[in-house]
Formats: structure tokens, C-alpha cells, sequence
């Protein structure tokens, strides 16, 4: 700690802080411009400049400049005022004033500081920018003609999200912000940028002129999208969301938010929203009134049930109030068929881990990953499904030199990371790369296997996968593989990351295996400040597994009710939050299910192409529209708060849920969010928490490190290499999560439909340009999928996102994590 | 930006060159100048492929490398002329007549300042002092230098590089 004077008031503060942090902590007001929190000090705009006693006869940056022990600072003189308000008539010289205009009035720094300081006249005159603004992507509006230079967009595109869109170009006087080759943006349109400029250069283009800052209503919650859990601030105007807010004080995301939590709030106001009950009448979904769709829904739960059984299959957005009341209304109907969307896809994920650590949950929190000396992170695609975790290992590796390694079958954003070390394999083949790693722990005895039960099968199954021939399977280098063992091995703290989630069903259960291995090898899980991350794809994917959204002993999960209701053993089968159609694996054998059960009910926000096929369509609210809590994929229990009504008729999932138990005879009303918190507490103890103390920043169940219960190695059985001169693989696109994102604006108009991924030296060999339709054809299914050409893919590999259902890519995965296909144009 | 940025220019552009730059520097950190400035001496500009490709091998954001770019004076993205004439503008050879020297050369090759011929063989910089004030009006071609320059004298030079491949 270090003690210094700051206009004349005794202070003491840690000895890494800058003079500004030194007075903003301790209540003492220093005007900055190009200073934010999350960023390195730059020191580009002098406005902070201070007075210090032992550096006199030139003003002090106070951003940049480290206190020292007994400094004495002053903030505010007459020649401090004067200089301070010299430095904004500059600025001003060349800012254009369209402040009535401007969507940034009313909370410019520039502004508040031009009003702050009273600059009513400026000494200087000069020409007004007048560059052309960005008017070529559809989401940030870039106008130049405001910017001030501070350089925050430079910055945290680099240091936060590392993609590095922007630069100073020119020099003096023609210095300006712009893109390589100054060309409109395009880039992952996370938005950092906008949430960072002081002033109007940088705005989201939706918001244009929608409302003024002081006119919006601002509510805190959470992202209804990935696991992550960011919280999002919704600025709402006259009951509708028109813009997400920026906020870095609450939450886990330190208000960095990616393109689905800035953009992608938009099906929340989409027309296309289910806004009444539909009753299929004949041939047609027919709209009605509440009370009659409850009751058909009811009786013809209730004659299911009496007859071959009802099933009930959730999504994972739901919040936790709302699958616990699903959980009870399955017990009044008195069905043990209930799973969530991840029974048919990713529960080999849980049950993996829960063999071998005995948990089924990430081990640490996403905080600590930036203190990390290794992250290992499984599949490059991880930086697509949960961007914002994304920026937490860019952090790591850029800030703390943290060593990334990747495991993936192609490259991507980690891959291009400073230093990162990609083990690139074969398509798919991920899990013998991961084997291999343990392999090497063990070979070269640097596994740490005191108190490891299974060790013995263990080696017996990896005899077959050591470095050579690993390396030879998966075209992944041995030294390189060996090396990675070791920095894995020799790191104080390492975090390995996996995602899971619709598209990455197949080999969920080994891979989770393998990863659990390595996590023991290493000793990472469980130790303070390491962890496993196991990254749900969906808003409250963990929540589902906490409150245990499972069959019952004698029930059926997800898979099979599908499979009964495809072979006419199951009369009824309730779906909530979920298009099985559009985003299970094997959309064949989905559709006979959905064709073949005699009753259906399907419960969402928009008539998807589940919904299409239903005898009765419940409309449901979105995220924005209702209270309670999710889980992010980190343990940490937030309150989802809402902000505007639902539109039209619609309900809650938890108010549809309550009243269809109600109308089936159950005992739980629906009392609120905080009373059913509550009863989850008493069903599940990790859960025991008072509703009204979840604070701003959650309340992570288990701990900042959730230790093991078992440290059991599981044998991780890899699948052979499929073989072909095109194989195409599955997964998430960075702009999309699920299937609603295609109902939101923002992520849809930079990438508005399905497309398949290839290698430049693939698209010579077929001649193929970048946007044109080409077929892909594999497993008997042919899909038409437009072609996107870039750097990322090996050749021979192709990728097609599964998000969009016109896609049919689905159609094509049925249980495969690869599939050999042919292509053409 | 309005005009139609999103078109990229495809460039057809032999890389084995600048590979070859990049290999010899890919281990020196801090190598981005060296990488440059041997990708110019090599095609005689930075093609915007070439900016890609360094990018993608070196790490550096693209825009990174526009930004260099554009900072220094010495870095071209266009098509430079096989022979630079670097026309005198300081004060000497502004007295001594440099004005009539630049336009007998903007007549003969019908270009200005930062232009260059479309057969790609001249191109015309106009420079501050070249420090050569004793032999005002001076221009440069290439390396080679020609001071006191009449009309007639600039006209013999050109004809000689217009004899020249």
C-alpha cells in the first residue's frame, strides 16, 4: 500500500494504482475521456491532467501515472482548469456539433465535459471533418466526424476481444480511426467498440433515433442466449426494448457483452410472436382463448396418460422456477417421461463427469480463468458458443501471458490468439488428441495419480494411444502434443474448457471423459484457482441439470419418448422452449415422432416448425418478460428481472405451467418466483439460497471452486477416423446460439443464412466462389448450402452451421460427429 | 467509405515473394518493418494480398499493418513506375524555376504529383529539399541525379529514359 495526498485529504492505496484510480476510489471527481476500466492506461486525451508537488513545472497525466509514496496531488487549479479547457477547444476545433442529432447527447463525455468546463467559445478555428460515415454494415454506425481519438475502439477490440478491427490510420492532422484499407466494418459486430466510445462515432445502428438516453427505463438481467450469463441492461421505451445498455458494474461479464447480447434482442419485439393460444381445428391452428386451450391441453394429457403415456421435453431457457414447476407438473400428471433438450443430445456430457469427478458442473468460476497460466480449450468453437468466456481467455493470453493451447479438427478465433498453440487434428478426432495428452502424463510420469481410483484400466486403455500414434491418426505433431502434456502438467493454474450443446452430441460422454481425465492427471480439478469448465449452450442448460429435469426411474428421457412416440407407444408428448424439428440430431426420425404422436403440445415464443405440426401452441414470453433465476454455465445463480410485458396473450412458461397443473388437479399455484425459489431450495440444497440475496453478481453454488466428489478415470473409448476427400462436421456459428437468434435482427443481418464452410484451396479445387450455392451430399441426404471461404478451414474439412432449420443439416447428422461427403456447385 | 468499400479489389498476385520475405523475418519479433519494406523492394508496392498474408503469418491485425502504412511516407499500395522522378520544390529550386521543370514533365508524361504512367514506367513525386541546393533546379531518377535544369535539358533526360526498357 502506498500513501499520498490528493487535494489536501490523507489517502492510502494500493501500490499499482494510477493517481485517477487513487482519486475515483477514494470520492475525489478527475474528468477523463480515453480512460476505462478494463482497458491498459493510454493517456491520449490529457484531459485528467494534475498537479504533483514532487513533479512540478509540467502537468501530470493522472490515468497513466502510477501513485508514489507520499505524493501530494492537486486536482483542480486555475491553471489545471485552464489547460483542461484548452484540451476540449481543441477537441472541439474539428467535432462537428450535431449534438440535437446525435444518439450519444445526453450522455457524451464530450458533452458533460464541454458543459462541465463551460467552453462557450473557442479560441480556434479550423475545418470540420467531413468524412463519410460507415454506412455499409447494418449494425454500428460509424461517424468519424465525431471521434476524438481516444482510441478505446483500438483498444478493446485488441486487448478484450481480440480481433483487431480497428487502427489509427494517417498522421497529424489526417489521423483518423478506420478499418484495414479503410473499409466499412465487418468484423464479429460484438459491439465493444460502441459500448466504449465517449462519444457519438461509434452507435448501434438499430437504435437510431428510437429514443433519447434520459427517456429509457433500464432493467438489469440476464442474456436469455448461451451458458455464459452475461448480464444484459435492457433500455426500454413505452414497454419495448429498444437498445441493450451498457453496464460493467454488475454481473460476470464486466460489461463486455458479443453479438447475440448486444444485437440479438430483437425477436423480443418481433412481429412474427406468438400472441394467442392456437388449436389445431381440422387441418388449421386455429386462435383461442386461454381457457380452452388449457383444457384441451389437459384432457388430452390426462387421456394420454391413461392411455400409453404422456412425455414432457423442455428446452434450457426456461428459468429454474419454471423447470421445477414443469418437474412437479410431470408429477401431477403422474408421468416419469421428462428430460430436457440436452437428454437427447448432450447428457452423455453430465454422465461422463459424473462418473469420474462425480460432479456435473464446471469446477471453478469464469473470473479466475483470467489468472491462469494454461487454458486448454477443446474445439476452436468454443470462442463461437460462448464469445464472452472467449474474451476472458484473450485476457488471459494477452494481458497475463497465459499459454493457450487448442484441440480442435479447425482453426479459428483461439487458434489465432498470440502464442496459441492449436493441435490441429483430423476432423472429429479431438478425443484421441486429449487421450494422447493423458497418455503423455503418464508415459513421461508427469500425472499426478495419488488417490485416483481406475488408474490401472486406465493405462491398459491409452496403451493405444501414445504420442506416435496419436500423431499418425490425427495428423497432430507428437513433440507438439508431448509438449502441450508438459506445460498442461507444469502449470500453476490451468483451466480446460469444453462446450456442449445441440450440435456436439456425438462422442459427448467420452470426450467429457477424456477432458475429466486430463482435469485429474493434472490435478486441475478442484485446486484453487485451476478448473474444468464444462459451458452449457444454452441460458440456463446448467439449471436444468442442477434441478434434475430428468425421467424418473421408470420413465422415459428424451431419446426414447421420441423413439416410442415414432413407433406409436406414446399418446401425448408436451414440448416447452424448444424446436426438436430445426435442432435435435436426426430430424427424421424427430418428425415421424412429432407426425406419429396422436397429441401434441408445443409451448413457445414464435410458431417454429415444431409448433407447426401441433394440436395445440401455447405462446410463451421471452427472457425480458419474466422474473426468476438461471444458472450460467459457471454455477452462478443470477435473477432474470423483466422488462416489459409479454406481447399480446402470452404468458410465462412458469404462469402456462402453473395453470395447466392447476387444471390437472396439482397443489402448486403459482406464487411468484421468490416462493418457488424457495421450495427448489428444500428439493435440491445447493439451491438453499434466499431469493432476495442474490445480489449483483449472482451467488455461485458450491463455491469459487467446486471440489470433486469422486476422482474416478473413465475409459474414453475414441471412434475410427472417417475417411473421404470431403468431410463435413457440425457445430455453432459465432452470430447464432440455438435456433432463436434466427428470429433476431441483429445476428441475422450479418449472417442471414445457412452456409457451408471450406478452404480456400478446396474452393480453387471446385472451383467455387465465395457465395455461391454449392451442393453437399453425404449419408443420403443432399443439401443446398451457400459457400463461405476463408483462412480457418484444413483443407478437405467443411463446416456448416446447424442453426438454421431451412438448412436441413440435421437431416444429415443423425448420431455421426463427421460425415464423408461429396460437393460440387 | 460510402463508395462501395465492400467490393474487394481481387488481386492476382504471385506470393511466393512475399513468402519469402516473411520466412526470412517470421522469427524476429518486432519484425513488421523489415517484413514490409522487403515486400516493397519485391514488388515494387505493397499489394493489399500481401498485407493479408503478412497478417495471417506474422499475427498482426491487418488493420495494424494498414495503420504502419499509411504513418510512413516510404510505403506505397499503388503500382509504382519503374523509374521515380523525384521533382526539387524546396526554396532553391523553387526560385530557380522548379515550376517549369514539373510542368515540362507533367507535359511529356501527362502526370503529376503522386501519379504514375499508365505503362507503368514513370512516376512523379514532388519532394521537399533533396540537398542538392547547389545545382538548383534538380530532380532525381531513381538513383541517378541531374541538376541546373533548363526545359531542354529535363526533355533530354526524359527522352533518354523513354529510350530506356
Amino acid at each position: 500500500m502506498v500513501n499520498l495526498t490528493i487535494d489536501g485529504k490523507q489517502i492510502t492505496v494500493p501500490k499499482n494504482a494510477t493517481i485517477y484510480e487513487a482519486a475515483r476510489d477514494n470520492g475525489i471527481h478527475i474528468p477523463v475521456l480515453c480512460y476505462a476500466k478494463k482497458l491498459l492506461p493510454y493517456g491520449a486525451c490529457r484531459i485528467c491532467l494534475v498537479e504533483v508537488e514532487q513533479m512540478k513545472g509540467r502537468l501530470i497525466p493522472s490515468c497513466t501515472t502510477p501513485v508514489t509514496e507520499g505524493m501530494v496531488v492537486t486536482t483542480t487549479s486555475e491553471e489545471i482548469v485552464k489547460v483542461r479547457k484548452t484540451v476540449l477547444e481543441f477537441l472541439l476545433v474539428n467535432h462537428v456539433i450535431d449534438c440535437p442529432v446525435c444518439d450519444k447527447g445526453g450522455e457524451c463525455d464530450l458533452q458533460d465535459l464541454t458543459y462541465e468546463y463551460e467552453v462557450v467559445t473557442n479560441r480556434f478555428e479550423g475545418e470540420k471533418f467531413d468524412l463519410p460515415t460507415d454506412e455499409v454494415n447494418p449494425l454500428i454506425e460509424r461517424n468519424m466526424n465525431r471521434c476524438v481519438l481516444c482510441g478505446k475502439c483500438v483498444r478493446v477490440c485488441d486487448e478484450v476481444v481480440g480481433y483487431g478491427s480497428y487502427s489509427f490510420i494517417n498522421r497529424g492532422f489526417e489521423t483518423k480511426i478506420a478499418t484495414a484499407f479503410d473499409r466499412g466494418l465487418h468484423c464479429e459486430f460484438c459491439g465493444q467498440c460502441v459500448s466504449m466510445c465517449p462519444v457519438g462515432a461509434l452507435l448501434p445502428r438499430p437504435f437510431k433515433f428510437k429514443a433519447r438516453p434520459w427517456q429509457l427505463n433500464e432493467v438489469d438481467t440476464v442474456c436469455g442466449y448461451c451458458g455464459n450469463g452475461c448480464t444484459v441492461t435492457l433500455g426500454i421505451l413505452d414497454k419495448k426494448v429498444e437498445t441493450i445498455r451498457f453496464n460493467d458494474k454488475i454481473g460476470v461479464n464486466d460489461g463486455n457483452l458479443c453479438i447475440r447480447g448486444r444485437f440479438g434482442y430483437s425477436y423480443v419485439n418481433s412481429d412474427d410472436r406468438l400472441t394467442k393460444p392456437l388449436v389445431r381445428k381440422g387441418n388449421q391452428l386455429v386462435e383461442t382463448e386461454w381457457d380452452e386451450a388449457l383444457q384441451v391441453v389437459a384432457d388430452g394429457l390426462k387421456k394420454a396418460q391413461d392411455g400409453k403415456g404422456a412425455g414432457i421435453l423442455s428446452g434450457a431457457r426456461l428459468t429454474n422456477e419454471e423447470m421445477f414447476l414443469l418437474k412437479n407438473l410431470a408429477k401431477t400428471l403422474g408421468t416419469g417421461n421428462l428430460d430436457h433438450s440436452g437428454g437427447e443430445c448432450y447428457k452423455g456430457v453430465t454422465e461422463g463427469l459424473l462418473e469420474t469427478l462425480g460432479v456435473q458442473a464446471s469446477t471453478g468460476t469464469f473470473p479466475q480463468i483470467e489468472n491462469t497460466d494454461v487454458v486448454l480449450a477443446i474445439r476452436n468453437d468454443f470462442y463461437d458458443t460462448h464469445p464472452v468466456v472467449g474474451m476472458v481467455i484473450n485476457q488471459a493470453v494477452r494481458r497475463n501471458n497465459a499459454q493457450l493451447l487448442v484441440v480442435s479438427g479447425k482453426g479459428g478465433k483461439l487458434s489465432k490468439l498470440p502464442r496459441a498453440k492449436t493441435l490441429l487434428s483430423g476432423p472429429g478426432l479431438e478425443l484421441d488428441v486429449l487421450n494422447g495428452l493423458c497418455q503423455v502424463l503418464l508415459e513421461e510420469g508427469l500425472a499426478k495419480t495419488d488417490g485416483l481410483e481406475g488408474l490401472v484400466a486406465l493405462k491398459q486403455s491409452l496403451a493405444e494411444f501414445t504420442a506416435d500414434k496419436v500423431a499418425t491418426k490425427t495428423g497432430v505433431d507428437a513433440d507438439a502434443l508431448r509438449e502441450a502434456a508438459r506445460q498442461l502438467a507444469g502449470a500453476g493454474n490451468a483451466a480446460i474448457m469444453l462446450a456442449y450443446g445441440l450440435p456436439y452430441t456425438p462422442l459427448s460422454k467420452e470426450l467429457a471423459v477424456a477432458a475429466a481425465n486430463l482435469s485429474l492427471l493434472t490435478g486441475i480439478a478442484g485446486r484453487e484457482g485451476s478448473g474444468i469448465y464444462l459451458c452449457g449452450e444454452k441460458a440456463n442448460s446448467q439449471g436444468a441439470i442442477d434441478l434434475g429435469l430428468l425421467p424418473a426411474a421408470d420413465g422415459l428421457g428424451a431419446q426414447a419418448m421420441l423413439d416410442a412416440a415414432a413407433g406409436g407407444k406414446l399418446d401425448a408428448l408436451y414440448v416447452v422452449g424448444e424446436d426438436p424439428v430445426a435442432s435435435f440430431p436426426d430430424r427424421d426420425k424427430v418428425e415421424k415422432a412429432l407426425e406419429q404422436v396422436p397429441f401434441l403440445v408445443v409451448q413457445d415464443l414464435f410458431l417454429s416448425s415444431t409448433a407447426a405440426k401441433a394440436n395445440v401452441v401455447l405462446p410463451a414470453a421471452s427472457f425480458a418478460e419474466k422474473d426468476g433465476t438461471f444458472t450460467n454455465a459457471e454455477r452462478r445463480i443470477q435473477r432474470v428481472r423483466a422488462g416489459v410485458p409479454s406481447p399480446g396473450e402470452a404468458k410465462t412458461d412458469g404462469e402456462i405451467i402453473a395453470a395447466l397443473d392447476a387444471q390437472l388437479g396439482g397443489s402448486l399455484a403459482f406464487t411468484g418466483p421468490e416462493a418457488i425459489f424457495a421450495e427448489i431450495g428444500k428439493d435440491v440444497p445447493a439451491y438453499a439460497v434466499n431469493y432476495t440475496e442474490i445480489g449483483p453478481q449472482g451467488v455461485v453454488w458450491g463455491g469459487e471452486i467446486l471440489q470433486p466428489v469422486a476422482r474416478k478415470l473413465g475409459e474414453a473409448v475414441a471412434a475410427p477416423m472417417v475417411e473421404g476427400a470431403y468431410r463435413l462436421v457440425t457445430g455453432s456459428a459465432l452470430h447464432h446460439s440455438g435456433t432463436t437468434s434466427t428470429h433476431a435482427k441483429g445476428p441475422l443481418a450479418v449472417v442471414p443464412e445457412p452456409f457451408v464452410e471450406m478452404s480456400r484451396a478446396d474452393a480453387a479445387t471446385l472451383g467455387v466462389k465465395e457465395g455461391d450455392l454449392v451442393k453437399v451430399a453425404g449419408n443420403g441426404v443432399e443439401l443446398k448450402l451457400k459457400a463461405k471461404v476463408d483462412l480457418r478451414m484444413p483443407q478437405g474439412v467443411l463446416f456448416a452451421p446447424y442453426h438454421f432449420k431451412e438448412s436441413g443439416v440435421n437431416r444429415m447428422f443423425k448420431t455421426e460427429s463427421v460425415i464423408s461427403v461429396t460437393i460440387s456447385k | 467509405m460510402s463508395e462501395a468499400v465492400e467490393t474487394k479489389v481481387e488481386e492476382e498476385i504471385d506470393l511466393t515473394g512475399a513468402n519469402e520475405v516473411i520466412d526470412k523475418y517470421i522469427d524476429m519479433p518486432g519484425s513488421l518493418m523489415p517484413v514490409l519494406q522487403g515486400i516493397q523492394e519485391f514488388y515494387g508496392y505493397i499489394p493489399e494480398e500481401t498485407v493479408h498474408l503478412t497478417a495471417e503469418r506474422l499475427n498482426v491485425y491487418s488493420s495494424q499493418i494498414y495503420g504502419v502504412l499509411t504513418f510512413y511516407a516510404q510505403f506505397h499500395m499503388e503500382p509504382r513506375g519503374k523509374y521515380i522522378i523525384r521533382i526539387c520544390m524546396g526554396t532553391a529550386c523553387h526560385v530557380k524555376g522548379a515550376g517549369r521543370i514539373s510542368d515540362t514533365i507533367e507535359d511529356r508524361l501527362g502526370i503529376g504529383h503522386a501519379e504514375t504512367t499508365d505503362d507503368l514506367k514513370f512516376t512523379v513525386e514532388h519532394v521537399a529539399c533533396i540537398g542538392a541546393c547547389g545545382m538548383a533546379p534538380v530532380i532525381m531518377v531513381n538513383d541517378g541525379t541531374y541538376g541546373s535544369l533548363t526545359v531542354q535539358k529535363t526533355d533530354e533526360v526524359i527522352d533518354k529514359y523513354k529510350k530506356m526498357d
